[in-house]
């Protein structure tokens, strides 16, 4: 088999995946949801009623703080008259930014390392898995805790590499997996007979057929990314005001959730949800249509 | 006549008394556990280390200062010490010592190693001594006693003793201070200086932290970290109630930790807990609406601020005068103060709160006024607005009361952005001047204007010593030299509020809110009152609970 | 088998070098002085100087970290700057409680979640197996702490079941709420992956050919696929150990639980270095070693495992 004849094969099995995932209906609805998360996002300020830091407390006084939805702000307000809902809707950026910029953050780092650590074997490996090893053994909260707090400088930029230098790992541990099962392959072998450079190996020949893991891998991280920045802003660490992150909603609204004031806080505990589940589905989805086996 | 009026004085009164113990049955209950709300665990508990407020409120049970502040926070009263003069112009002060006083005699179910003897005069210079050879990050509060430098740096000196603390007979003690220091006897009723005995602080050393002795209404029983700390009633305190009888009415005072505040909210409601002090905000309707009668809030003797750097950045020096002033006229503090803060914080004209000892009624502050703020700003080069970054710590009010100027301000022009960061980054950036514009709050520590002018103001404070605005005046630092030296109460407090009136014109601060406290309590807990000092200095020694 | 424990333990020496190495180069990077800390809003110089000699903080980095290595060699974490608490004795105070915590979510996800896994398996496409796959989905995607609170509120404050937070000494009603909070994630996680193994073991041709012999469906689901199914089940046991204690830190600060996670949170906000690097390491040390007793239970559960 030559490389071409590979390459080829592998864009069937991509169609075949697409076709098992069709037929899956949880895969689906999940798709469905994490469209629908990214679409509110993109169109944001299209669909938003609201602007989403503007506080109607300095127009309309005390009744549009922490009003109930009525027709007019459907999740109603918060404590400055901020309307819920277009906070939640704004809030789709962030989270969304923060799951996607972390995820790259830890594709950038977790791939090549994962690659180099399972094709060359030996001491890469050995200096590489150590380093998985030491940051895998680290309590993963504390360690993003500490990491945000080394910045002076707070801001999204921040969390994302806080969260990208933990999660990388993990990623890696699947390429490093993957690169060590496939260099064995006859494909593999067949490249390097032919000659070929081994940059072009490990990314044009071995990197491509071990994506699938990757993808699915990356997928169920998504949701992990976005629990964590909830977590992250409930402890106070992370987004800074006014934006309207789903996390601080959750931190700033709790406090008036005792006093039947439930829809600060239970909106964009829902949002995030919604959102973790739809990546849920879609990643679970993903492993059965890619046939992945996922190792720790 | 003369007989018979006495007589029928003293059987009215009699009547009287034996009436209004039956009528109101206000009569004190002996017993039970008050159960004390803190949001975290008291970091320490040795009254030589305290700086916060949780551990402050563990030190008042179990420890007794010379004098004490009254509860108006007007001046102080007398503590251990019955009495006390000033001579030479205010550089020796004397104070007499009440006797019988004794250290706790029990403590963790264990007799302490002083068996429970009285106080006495070398205890005290024991223990202000104790305070420099534990580093005591307030020592330097006496820094004015003689022999203090000396004595801190003992190890070149060879100093033995802090030569300015004389011990005159065992119920006399005597300070002998390098100039006249007026607010000195407010000073020690700080609750850094209290007595401790000496064999149980030198048993335990540096773990006196957890196994305190003191003499005050309670004494330590057991401390599981952040769940509880337990203190158990003191039989042998010094107090009586009018009637004669052996204060503290309570058993115990446990103090209760539960981090997060609604949840705190919640147990008081259920009933879980006793006193809850300092309520957020958000649960301040809720209070009004459901828990008035049990609920107390008064001015709290605190400013709230907006610091600018008077010393470098975007704000700094004369030529940024009428920028800072236009940024002060351009804040509604009522208005946010009504809207966020649920009108408890008042606005603040100057930097001394109402009430304390040379408040200015008359002090010619800023009031919100957008046409003067525009005026003000387009003299001072920046017509249409400017661009700010605010440092606050984090904490929910603070984040609260910024955003809600952020949003204000915008109006005209000013561009806020807030930055959230942890306390100990933000008092890095502050001692070093690395701000332009920053949150912090000052509390009073003993009640004499000194405390805010001098401390917070003063060019020689620059920095960590409490001057972070880095503001710095010849003339406003002579007028608060000059009213610390001084002795006539009257003259001093004329030259804080010139001092003070200086500052304001020229806008060293943002001037915001004063502070406020308040402290709910269940409808059980009776004979509670809380001082003007702050909701964690309640004393809780004639408190009782009837259920 | 003993040279395998003895070979895991040598390697978790590096491990534990490189967490310990981390941790003090994050420790150290970190802005906030934790000596100015310690003064409160103000404080003299002289002071600040003094108490951070005594905190061994001028001293120069290289020495620092050798004399840090040296006394965590040597087991020794030092005593807390707040509280100068020795860290050690504040560590396993609190790790009690946090292990209490743990050990019961972690008992009741893997009852609750293998369970169910086996059930939707054996039931595969069922009502059951719809329903208990959405919850658990589910289960991992709501955030912990709102969801300890929408529980506490309802269960604590609204129906009063339950007497109310913190460590109530030791009565088990305070446990519940924590556990079920905590217990979620793992339980969900454990469903779907005993589903998706027993799913696997069921299809293979040994659990055919005992079905063929005609072995009762009870004898077949529980002694041979089973068994087959837990080994990837206890291997996510084990990485749980790391989620679990990182769960906790927001699980105890919303039920006051006087746990480790909390204690470690607020060492971080309060710069308190000797109380968050020896919780770090103490924390690692059990993650490694419960994940060396997992790979070692693999040997209990299916005899073919060699460890060679």
């Amino acid at each position: 088999m030559t490389a071409q004849q590979i390459r080829k094969s592998g864009g069937s099995l991509w169609y075949e995946a697409w076709l098992r995932f069709r037929r899956n209906k949880l895969a689906m609805v999940g798709l469905f949801m994490v469209v629908s998360i990214v679409g509110i996002a993109i169109f944001a300020p299209y669909v938003a009623p609201h602007d989403p830091i503007k506080q109607l407390i300095w127009t309309e006084g005390k009744e549009a703080k922490l009003a109930a939805p009525t027709t007019a702000h459907l999740m109603g307000t918060d404590l400055y008259g901020r309307d819920i809902m277009s906070r939640i809707i704004y809030g789709a950026r962030i989270s969304l930014q923060i799951g996607i910029f972390s995820t790259l953050v830890s594709l950038l780092l977790g791939v090549p390392l994962g690659a180099l650590a399972g094709y060359f074997g030996g001491k890469v490996d050995d200096f590489i898995s150590w380093i998985i090893n030491v940051i895998f053994a680290f309590p993963f909260l504390l360690f993003v805790l500490a990491v945000v707090a080394v910045f002076k400088n707070p801001s999204m930029v921040v969390v994302y590499i806080a969260i990208g230098v933990v999660q990388w790992v993990s990623i890696a541990r699947v390429v490093r997996a993957q690169f060590i099962y496939l260099r064995e392959r006859e494909f593999v072998e067949a490249a390097k007979a032919l000659g070929l450079p081994t940059w072009r190996i490990v990314f044009v020949h071995i990197l491509p057929n071990a994506l699938a893991p990757v993808i699915v891998q990356a997928t169920l991280g998504m949701g992990g990314i976005i629990l964590l920045e909830a977590g992250l802003a409930f402890l106070g660490f992370g987004a800074q005001p006014p934006t309207p992150s789903w996390g601080l909603m959750i931190s700033e609204g709790q406090r008036y959730l005792g006093q039947g004031i439930w829809w600060w806080a239970v909106f964009p505990g829902l949002a995030i949800m919604y959102t973790v589940l739809g990546f849920n589905f879609l990643g679970d989805g993903l492993r059965d249509a890619l046939d992945v086996r996922l190792k720790r | 006549m003369k007989k018979h009026g006495l007589i029928l004085l003293t059987l009215a009164l009699g009547l009287s008394a034996l009436f209004a113990s039956v009528a109101f049955a206000d009569e004190p209950v002996m017993g039970g556990v008050l159960r004390w709300h803190e949001i975290n665990d008291p970091p320490k508990v040795d009254p030589a280390q305290v700086t916060d407020t949780t551990s402050s409120r563990v030190v008042y049970l179990m420890f007794d200062s010379l004098v004490e502040n009254d509860a108006d926070g007007k001046g102080v009263t007398p503590a251990l010490a019955e009495s006390w003069e000033g001579s030479d112009g205010g550089k020796v002060w004397t104070f007499h010592l009440r006797k019988g006083v004794h250290f706790h005699k029990e403590t963790e179910g264990q007799p302490t190693a002083n068996g429970g003897r009285e106080v006495k005069a070398a205890d005290w210079k024991y223990s202000f001594e104790r305070l420099v050879y534990e580093n005591s990050p307030r020592a330097y509060f006496l820094d004015m006693v003689k022999g203090y430098q000396d004595f801190i740096s003992r190890d070149e000196t060879g100093a033995k003793e802090w030569a300015g603390i004389k011990v005159v007979d065992d119920y006399t003690l005597q300070f002998e201070l390098e100039y006249p220091f007026a607010p000195f006897v407010a000073v020690l009723a700080y609750n850094t200086f209290v007595v401790v005995p000496k064999e149980d602080a030198e048993k335990w050393g540096k773990e006196f932290n957890f196994h305190p002795v003191g003499t005050g209404p309670f004494c330590f029983d057991k401390w599981d970290h952040d769940q509880k700390l337990a203190t158990k009633r003191n039989p042998d305190y010094w107090r009586k109630d009018d009637a004669g009888r052996q204060l503290p009415y309570l058993d115990g005072v446990e103090i209760v930790v539960i981090p997060d505040p609604t949840i705190t909210y919640e147990e008081y409601k259920k009933g879980n807990i006793d006193c809850y002090r300092d309520i957020p905000d958000e649960f301040y309707e809720d209070v009004q609406a459901n828990y008035k009668s049990v609920f107390q809030e008064r001015p709290q003797l605190g400013t709230y601020y907006y610091g600018f750097n008077n010393e470098m950045g975007d704000f700094a020096g004369p030529e940024k005068l009428k920028l800072r002033q236009a940024f002060n006229y351009a804040v509604d503090r009522a208005r946010i103060s009504d809207l966020v803060l649920n009108g408890r914080f008042p606005a603040a004209r100057g930097v001394l709160p109402p009430g304390f000892p040379g408040y200015n009624e008359n002090l010619k502050g800023y009031e919100y006024n957008p046409e003067k703020a525009k005026e003000l700003m387009k003299e001072s080069g920046y017509p249409d607005g400017f661009e700010v970054e605010l440092l606050v710590n984090n904490n929910p009010r603070h984040r609260a009361v910024g955003e809600a100027i952020q949003a204000q301000v915008a109006e005209l022009g000013i561009k806020m952005s807030i930055k959230v960061l942890d306390w100990g980054v933000m008092l890095d950036l502050c001692d070093r001047g690395e701000v332009n514009l920053f949150r912090m709050g000052w509390v009073v520590d003993y009640a004499d204007p000194d405390n805010f002018l001098y401390v917070l103001f003063h060019s020689s404070n620059k920095g960590a010593k409490g001057n972070y605005s880095r503001y710095s005046n010849p003339e406003f630092d002579k007028l608060v030299e000059q009213a610390r030296v001084d002795t006539d109460y009257a003259k001093r407090m004329e030259l804080y509020q010139k001092a003070e009136q200086i500052l304001v014109d020229d806008a060293a601060w943002l001037f915001l809110f004063h502070y406020s406290n308040s402290l709910l309590y269940q409808p059980w807990v009776k004979n509670i009152h809380m001082p003007a000092f702050g909701d964690y200095t309640t004393p809780l020694y004639n408190v009782w609970v009837q259920k | 088998m003993l040279s395998y424990i003895l070979r895991r333990l040598l390697y978790t020496i590096p491990v534990v070098w490189g967490v310990v190495t981390v941790v003090f180069i994050l420790i150290n990077v970190v802005p906030g002085d934790p000596a100015r800390l310690m003064l409160g809003q103000r404080g003299d110089p002289a002071t600040l100087a003094k108490i951070r000699s005594d905190m061994g903080l001028d001293l120069p980095i290289y020495q620092q970290y050798f004399n840090f290595l040296r006394d965590v060699a040597k087991g020794d974490l030092g005593k807390s700057y707040r509280s100068n608490e020795q860290v050690t004795t504040a560590l396993l105070e609190r790790f009690k409680a946090t292990f209490r915590l743990a050990l019961w979510a972690i008992i009741l996800a893997a009852l609750v979640g293998i369970t169910a896994g086996v059930i939707s398996a054996v039931k595969q496409y069922s009502a059951f197996d719809y329903s208990a796959m959405i919850i658990a989905i589910s289960g991992v995607s709501a955030p912990v702490f709102w969801v300890g609170l929408l529980l506490l509120l309802a269960f604590a404050y609204n129906l009063n079941w339950i007497p109310g937070v913190g460590y109530g000494d030791g009565d088990w009603r305070y446990l519940i709420l924590p556990v079920i909070t905590l217990g979620v994630r793992p339980a969900a996680l454990l469903a779907r992956i005993t589903r998706s193994c027993m799913l696997e073991v069921l299809s293979q041709d040994y659990v055919r050919t005992a079905r063929a012999k005609g072995l009762a469906e009870r004898v077949v689901v529980g002694r041979h696929a089973f068994r087959n199914a837990l080994i990837p089940v206890i291997t996510i046991l084990g990485t749980q150990i790391s989620d679990l204690l990182s769960g906790a830190v927001l699980t105890e600060t919303i039920f006051a639980w006087p746990g480790i996670g909390r204690l470690e949170v607020e060492a971080l906000i309060n710069r308190d270095f000797p109380i968050m690097r020896g919780g770090i390491i103490f924390m690692a040390l059990i993650f490694l070693v419960a994940n060396l007793i997992v790979d070692l239970s693999y040997g209990f559960i299916d005899p073919r495992v060699r460890y060679d």
